[in-house]
């Protein structure tokens, strides 16, 4: 039963990071200018007809766009993203070398994220009318209308600028040990704004899913039964991660379209800021490359996240009708 | 055994029980009768000390002569716990969808009167057996089993617990004619065989014919007629009861 049922996501993950592809490629082609200007980037100018013409034979450029992704799709199938127009590099090889940053930001920041909306909502659910109850209304409202550029840009003038405690951009020191301590220093204010922009709303989701679960018909009968309060809370818990966990679910790719915004914004050197990069150069095997990496981590933290909800919700692991 | 006295409730300007007076006598099954929204489940509700404090309660309900209404949080919580069992008329909302079925009886029997796992193991297994349930259920989570069968995992709970009270709060209006009947003897059993005082409340004047002693009728708020069953069906006073009776194929 688990098995087909972990078959059947996987096969829903690959469909959708078909499309992913299939959609990512033809908006490409839609987007202005020329990639063969791509490879002389600022000295597009200079670049004669002759050469023009020699870089779109070689990229297959001239054939059908059609053509061109399905060449594109078998050889990513095979494991060969290609090859970088501005670096000349495997774009494999300049992905691996940003995919560990991309992955320390992203696990630090979610992993705070849901350690901190856990705390704050159940806190602030479990004690309706109180303090924190609406304190947490307030702050998720303040923080989550925050944008996160704008929050990435007062830590930069604070932090870096006026106290000049904390780097104001890189993931690492250019000549420094390149050690863990820097690393950290690095990660502080970018991470900091991606878990401040979104741990407020989370938060409050789970908040609401707790008052909704409070309000119940077990929930009343457990207590006109004298059931032990902290039995009835940790059933209310349970059953509220459901919805939350849901909402986790569906808010994880934008959460990754913001982390994009932070890298670039903090030069902080992960996929975002290269997707970014491949935008602005025109670099397509690249781009297709950082976004396929980017839909594969998406894809699989969702599956993760279902895995833990089926583990969780006894109504889809038994079929849920009586 | 519990005598309320006088007992108002008030919602804003609403008035949802007007001067209620009733005596529960220990080891009789009595029947809380009236219409919906004759104020029977708030009555109940405020005898349990379940309602929320922006809910003006006024009047006494005595109980081993302490007034519940008056006692603190921790000591009604306690009352819940040890003296009183109460049973809802949704038996299929009444558990936690997504915790097996054993674990919440637990919770509602040997949890309650601090009996291990391992005596509620031993403890629960025949009175499963004598309401006619397989040892099977506790394995379960409550959407796999019917309304019915929730109701008799409930009663089971109470069989266990052996309570000085146990309140039923229309508890078969969810269930059809066979399994009400099932219900009500089971009632029945719990009251003869372990002198369980029992409150029933209920708009079925069948039930009360069928299982009650006494007998308490609410109309708007109020308590219009009070006696034992055999009294107040043959001799009935009060036009509402008159009207309740006659109402009855």
């Amino acid at each position: 039963m688990t098995v087909k049922w972990v078959g059947k996501r996987m096969v829903m993950g690959i469909i959708v990071l078909i499309i992913v592809s299939f959609l990512s490629f033809f908006i490409m082609q839609l987007a202005p200018g020329d990639p063969a200007a791509a490879f002389y980037g600022g000295n597009a100018q200079t670049l004669t007809a002759a050469e023009k013409e020699r870089i779109t034979r070689a990229y297959a450029l001239d054939r059908p766009v059609a053509q061109q992704y399905v060449a594109w799709l078998g050889e990513t199938v095979k494991g060969n993203l290609g090859t970088s127009y501005k670096e000349g590099r495997p774009v494999s090889e300049i992905i691996m070398e940003r995919l560990p940053n991309t992955l320390l930001l992203v696990s630090v920041c979610l992993f705070f994220i849901i350690i901190g909306s856990i705390w704050l909502g159940t806190v602030a659910g479990m004690k309706a009318g109180s303090i924190w109850d609406k304190g947490l209304s307030t702050f998720s409202i303040a923080t989550s209308s925050i944008p996160a550029f704008w929050l990435g840009m007062l830590f930069i003038y604070f932090f870096a600028v006026s106290l000049g405690i904390l780097p104001s951009s890189g993931s690492s020191d250019i000549g420094g040990d390149g050690g863990l301590g820097d690393k950290i220093r690095h990660l502080i204010m970018p991470a900091s704004v991606l878990i401040l922009t979104h741990v407020g709303i989370y938060a409050r989701f789970l908040q609401e899913s707790i008052k909704k679960e409070n309000s119940k018909y077990y929930v009343k009968v457990a207590r006109a039964n004298g059931v032990m309060e902290r039995t009835i809370q940790m059933g209310i818990l349970r059953n509220a991660s459901i919805p939350y966990l849901n909402y986790i679910a569906m808010t994880i790719p934008s959460f990754f379209g913001g982390s994009i915004i932070v890298e670039s914004l903090f030069a902080w050197s992960g996929l975002g800021q290269l997707t970014v990069k491949a935008v602005v150069t025109k670099d397509f095997p690249l781009l297709m490359g950082s976004i396929m990496v980017t839909g594969v981590i998406v894809v699989v933290s969702l599956l993760i996240i279902d895995l833990i909800m089926y583990a969780m919700d006894p109504k889809l692991r038994k079929g849920g009708i009586r | 055994m519990i005598d309320v006295r006088d007992l108002s409730i008030r919602i804003n300007d609403k008035q949802i029980t007007d001067h209620v007076d009733f005596n529960i006598p220990r080891g009789k099954i009595i029947t809380l009768v009236g219409e919906s929204g004759s104020g029977k489940s708030m009555t109940i509700s405020a005898m349990l000390g379940m309602l929320t404090t922006d809910i003006n309660v006024s009047g006494k309900v005595i109980y081993e002569g302490r007034n519940l209404l008056d006692v603190s949080d921790k000591d009604m919580k306690s009352v819940r716990k040890k003296d009183i069992f109460t049973i809802f008329q949704d038996a299929s909302n009444s558990f936690n969808p997504s915790v097996k079925l054993g674990r919440q009886m637990y919770a509602y029997s040997g949890g309650r009167i601090g009996d291990t796992t391992d005596v509620f193991n031993v403890k629960m297994l025949p009175v499963l057996d004598k309401l006619g349930l397989s040892w099977d259920i506790t394995e379960q989570y409550p959407f796999q089993l019917s309304g019915g069968m929730l109701q008799r995992c409930m009663i089971a709970c109470a069989f266990y617990v052996e309570p000085e009270l146990l309140i039923a709060d229309e508890p078969t209006s969810a269930l059809d004619m066979v399994l009400q009947k099932q219900f009500i003897q089971l009632l029945i059993q719990l009251n003869e065989e372990r002198g369980t005082t029992i409150l029933l409340v209920t708009h079925d004047l069948d039930i009360v014919a069928e299982a009650a002693h006494e007998m308490v009728v609410m109309q708007q708020g109020r308590v219009v007629e009070t006696g034992t069953v055999e009294t107040v069906f043959s001799q009935p006073r009060h036009a509402y009861t008159k009207r309740l009776l006659e109402s009855r194929f």
